[in-house]
């Protein structure tokens, strides 16, 4: 088809012709970077954890009064937590995945350095954690009885009785030693030096403020107290959580008679709770995607049904004139592909700008180029589409309108 | 009532210049009943818009009611147009959304009057007309001849001192058209100043006076038939 | 006339029911999302305190180690107890308060309730007069009180609704963790949004049930809630009494530029006497912030919500954009009735006026619409997870400013179509193409 013709035809009517395209342009500019955005949260909130959350519980308990003998008591009821049917692991840490509440420590090569080189969060669990939280170990190895202190010793004690190995993650590898084997090398926590004797695949923070080091986690052999936030960790199989949640409840409170249960959620239910803004972002982004889809192709509709209704006359002589009904559709809908077309090139000059700015304000990363062929292809299709039915009757004006008045 | 002197009206395009009217000059006083005749392109059409206010002329002077008009802006135009001039179209161009009662209203809206006073105006203009039973009514409800006669009810209705008509016959059977000829008869008898504009020669026939526009100048062919049926059959 | 061009404008849109609505949906869509976002965004960065925010100051200095530190460092958020302590004792501002997040256990005497966990603040005797702290029953607690770590505790009104079933609980003994406070005081219902003297445990958390003197609170480790910063050694056993952690907050009330000067003036002396004994290795990093550069320079309105009040706007122009364009077509189409009016008589501004009319018709019930959207809107966002989503209300000067943007909205987009109506020619021929 001829593009001449219709481009003559757009100049007598410019005004309407440029609304659609600005508002082609304004919708390209957006539906690309909110793409992006939903991606980016949903990514985000697919972050892999390294344990199979479906299987585990958390059980938090405070102090209702002061107990001496609360340590023990502590260990006694992990010990008969796990003589609960469908328990297929107990341990007792400090913290677990997407728990919120974290301990962290900024860490460095050596202890004379000066500068920190990532933040790291740190787990301190039992000999039974690797197994009860079913975390991989891809390197190295786990943690022997002997190597294991008690929290309540450790608290204060000077330097050299602090732990002297940590087992890490991949990330955190990665970040302290680039591509380099992290196994069997030292870095400081605090002024400590520590030894890596175990790289795990995944163990994702307990909060995450910085995507980039979600899963930078040390484990210390270190067996925790009631106190300080201790948290209870039951494996079991999704179909016996219930279960294993009121018989749990039923042995802390026998066991320890001077503290309470605060709550009980799967970890399934504490990564829900930790993306939720982020999926409810990813909602309301795509809510706003479908309506401005929505709100252009009708608009979109409106005006070419004007234009048809406009020319029908026109169309009558052209007909009148031989014009097939194929080529009266095929002239409505390239003068729609020449219109959005212009609205895309201007759209992705916008998105391209937008995306500066959010980079800027929001630390996103850079819109990725192949979203916006994405973008120009949605939007075409868009066009044709809502094109369509008033081309259509364009198509069914007949000849006679041409002799008769309008 | 409307004077025009040596008046022009130029059309340009990029290229070239031409004059729709050329040193036009005519006096129609007060009262008269005027037929404008000519062939097609001969410029009657660009008389009857700056007759009635719609296009401002190149050059020349033209004074309507005693008043210049030719130098006036839009909107002293618009409401002459609106306090002095009742329009009469070919095509009756009635607003197709509005029915007969408030077509007739629209001039009269725009003259603010209470609305008491625009209910009697209508009232009396389309029992004038005859159409007073149709006033809920839309135009596509109605014959041409019917539609032509709103139009009249609708010119008549603000009293104007002038009416213009474009070949008020022209889209209408011969009977209807009789029928409307007669409605400006009566109006003209009234005390109404008329200009018409027709190809009809039989129309203009009926006139007072005929106007012959040629090539952008008049013809002024006077209050002698005769002469004019002579003329008349020279330029068919 | 305005009567006239109503009338006109109601019987245009009846006419093309499916167009009318089209707008009006449109509009109304753009104005929801933009009134619902932005409600959200005036109620997140509202002044908690509108009127003490000016006097109210939160002071930093920075006493940690020359680890990581780097030219034009910020000093911590946070303060620490053997800082806090001096700058509170030494008294220099018309008032000052040090206080930090907490959780108590309570345990109800005499009742059915089982024992459950609320969150607590540890706080210093200022806190109640300095941030104007509405009170139902009794008063807060005296200097005195904090000086001989009187174990007495200030509940808020659901709480003692909940314990006491709202009677007048002062007097009353509350047992916390095993301890025994007597109540003092019933905080009336009090929500500074944000929750600025304590941006840690939440930027728009609801005010913490029971309020207890600091050193009590923390001799009795009834349990901290927050951050704690640490450096050197890590602070050791007891954390919240090294020089070496920061977890808290200090604010002091200056009631005057002269003495907020003066009070800079001597943070920076503190600091240098600090130095003296060893302390603060880093240079001078002093700051003094009010309330509202407080909550700016901690960025609490969350970017996800400006983010979102963007989105909304983006979207409203592109709705706009898109009424714009129906109208044009809508009032294009009836040239011919602008024609016969303006031959008729009618001016240019007549003509205008007559579409504008129409225009802001539907601005109006786009108005309508997208007031409805909102607040159907924000009812979903109250439903959120978030501390803030229950804040999301609308109110009186939102409602107004509703309308008017819906309205300025339709006249915006009805400007250029009734430009382009009034500018067709007077016309004796219905002419078209």
């Amino acid at each position: 088809m001829d593009f001449m013709p219709i481009i003559a035809a757009l100049k007598r009517q410019k005004t309407a012709a440029a609304l659609i395209a600005i508002e082609i342009a304004l919708c390209c500019a957006i539906i690309c970077n909110a793409l992006f955005l939903i991606i980016h949260r949903l990514e985000r909130s697919s972050i892999p954890s390294g344990v199979p959350e479906n299987e585990l519980v958390r059980i938090q308990t405070t102090s209702v009064a002061e107990d001496p003998d609360v340590d023990a008591r502590a260990r006694a009821a992990l010990q008969s937590l796990r003589e609960i049917p469908g328990v297929q692991g107990a341990t007792l840490i400090n913290q677990v995945p997407f728990g919120r509440s974290s301990w962290n420590s900024g860490l460095r090569l050596k202890p004379e350095d000066k500068n920190t080189i990532v933040n790291a969060t740190i787990y301190y669990g039992d000999a039974a954690m690797l197994s009860t939280l079913g975390a991989k170990l891809i390197a190295g190895r786990w943690f022997e009885e002997s190597e294991f202190g008690d929290f309540a010793t450790l608290l204060g004690a000077p330097d050299g009785e602090q732990p002297k190995i940590v087992i890490i993650t991949r990330q955190l590898g990665q970040k302290l030693f680039g591509n380099e084997n992290p196994l069997g090398r030292e870095f400081a926590f605090g002024d400590v030096p520590v030894r890596v004797i175990g790289v795990l695949d995944h163990l994702v923070r307990p909060s995450i403020f910085d995507d980039a080091t979600a899963d930078c986690s040390l484990v210390f052999p270190v067996r925790m107290g009631a106190g300080y936030g201790a948290q209870y960790v039951l494996r079991t199989r999704p179909q016996d959580r219930d279960a294993v949640i009121a018989a749990a409840k039923k042995k802390l409170a026998e066991a320890m008679p001077n503290r309470i249960v605060l709550d009980t959620k799967g970890f399934d239910e504490l990564r829900d709770e930790n993306f939720k803004q982020d999926r409810v972002m990813a909602g309301l982004l795509i809510a706003v995607v479908v309506s401005l889809l929505v709100v252009t192709a009708l608009g979109i509709v409106g005006l070419a049904s004007f234009w048809v209704q406009r020319r029908r006359r026109q169309i009558g002589i052209r007909r009148a004139l031989g014009a097939t009904r194929g080529q009266i559709l095929r002239y409505f809908q390239t003068e729609n592909f020449l219109i959005v077309t212009v609205g895309i090139a201007v759209g992705m000059a916008a998105a391209f700008g937008i995306s500066g700015w959010l980079m800027h304000h929001y630390e996103l990363p850079r819109l990725p180029l192949y979203y916006l062929p994405v973008g120009a292809v949605a939007l075409w299709l868009l066009g044709q589409i809502a094109v369509l039915a008033p081309a259509l009757r364009a198509a069914s004006v007949p000849p006679a309108t041409a002799t008769r008045p309008v | 009532m409307l004077k025009m002197t040596h008046l022009s009206k130029a059309f340009r395009t990029e290229v070239v210049e031409t004059y729709a009217l050329r040193d036009f000059s005519i006096h129609v006083r007060e009262g008269e009943f005027v037929a404008v005749t000519g062939p097609s392109g001969s410029g009657k059409t660009t008389f009857l818009n700056i007759a009635g206010l719609l296009e401002t002329p190149t050059g020349g002077t033209y004074e309507l009611d005693g008043q210049d008009v030719g130098a006036l802006g839009d909107d002293a135009r618009s409401h002459i147009r609106n306090q002095k001039i009742g329009f009469i179209f070919q095509a009756f161009n009635l607003i197709p959304d509005l029915n007969i009662y408030d077509n007739v209203d629209v001039p009269l809206r725009y003259r603010k009057m209470s609305s008491a006073e625009r209910k009697k105006r209508i009232t009396e203009a389309l029992e004038r007309v005859g159409l007073s039973a149709r006033m809920r009514h839309y135009p596509a409800e109605l014959s041409g001849g019917q539609q032509q006669r709103v139009a009249i009810a609708r010119a008549l209705a603000g009293s104007p001192k002038l009416l213009l008509a474009d070949e008020p016959t022209g889209n209408l059977d011969t009977q209807m058209a009789r029928a409307v000829m007669q409605l400006l008869e009566e109006i003209h008898r009234d005390g109404a100043t008329i200009v018409m504009v027709t190809h009809d020669p039989e129309l203009a026939a009926r006139a007072q006076r005929n106007v012959h526009v040629i090539d952008g100048q008049v013809v002024d062919l006077g209050e002698d038939p005769k002469l004019h049926m002579n003329v008349s059959r020279i330029s068919a | 006339m305005f009567r006239y061009y109503a009338w006109l404008a109601g019987r245009s849109l009846r006419k093309n029911p499916a167009l009318t609505a089209l707008m009006v949906i449109a509009i109304g869509l753009g104005i929801g999302a933009s009134i619902t976002t932005l409600t959200v965004l005036r109620v997140l960065s509202g002044d908690p305190i509108p009127q003490k925010s000016a006097v109210l100051f939160h002071p930093q200095i920075d006493p940690a180690d020359l680890d990581d530190w780097h030219e034009g460092e910020e000093p911590p958020d946070l303060i620490g107890y053997v800082d806090g302590m001096n700058l509170l004792k030494a008294g220099k501002a018309d008032r000052q308060v040090l206080l930090t997040g907490g959780n108590a256990v309570i345990q109800p005497e005499g009742s059915s309730l089982d024992p459950f966990r609320t969150e607590a603040r540890f706080t210093t005797a200022d806190f109640f007069p300095m941030f104007d702290v509405p009170m139902l029953y009794g008063r807060g607690w005296t200097a005195e009180d904090d000086e001989r770590r009187a174990r007495v505790a200030v509940i808020t009104r659901s709480l003692n609704d909940k314990l006491y079933g709202g009677a007048n609980s002062v007097g009353r003994t509350l047992r916390i963790r095993g301890n025994d406070f007597q109540i003092v005081g019933v905080v009336d219902h009090w929500r500074p949004t944000p929750h600025f003297y304590d941006l840690v445990t939440g930027n728009y958390a609801e005010v913490e049930d029971v309020f207890v003197p600091l050193d009590v609170g923390l001799d009795l480790k009834l349990g901290r809630n927050g951050t704690m910063n640490c450096w050197g050694n890590g602070g050791g056993a007891d954390p919240e009494h090294s020089p070496d952690c920061v977890y808290m907050q200090l604010w002091v009330e200056l009631g005057t530029p002269e003495k907020r000067a003066a009070y800079m003036t001597f943070l920076n002396n503190y600091v240098n006497e600090q130095r003296a004994l060893g302390r603060f290795p880093r240079p001078n990093s002093v700051k003094l912030r009010s309330v509202m550069e407080w909550l700016d320079y901690q960025k609490v309105v969350p970017s996800d919500v400006r983010l979102q009040v963007w989105l909304a706007l983006g979207f409203l122009v592109v709705c706009l954009v898109n009424t714009v364009g129906l109208m044009l077509a809508k009032f294009l189409r009836r040239s011919g009735e602008v024609a016969v009016r303006r031959a008729i008589g009618a001016s240019r501004r007549e003509v205008f006026a007559q579409f504008l009319v129409e225009a802001g018709a539907v601005g109006v019930a786009g108005a309508v619409l997208g007031l409805l959207l909102a607040l159907l809107g924000l009812w979903a966002v109250r439903q959120q997870p978030g501390d803030y989503a229950s804040l999301a209300h609308i109110d009186l000067p939102m409602l107004l400013a509703t309308l008017a943007l819906a309205l300025l909205a339709s006249l915006i987009s009805g400007l250029l179509p009734a430009w382009r109506a009034c500018q067709v020619a007077p016309a004796l021929q219905l002419k078209s193409d």
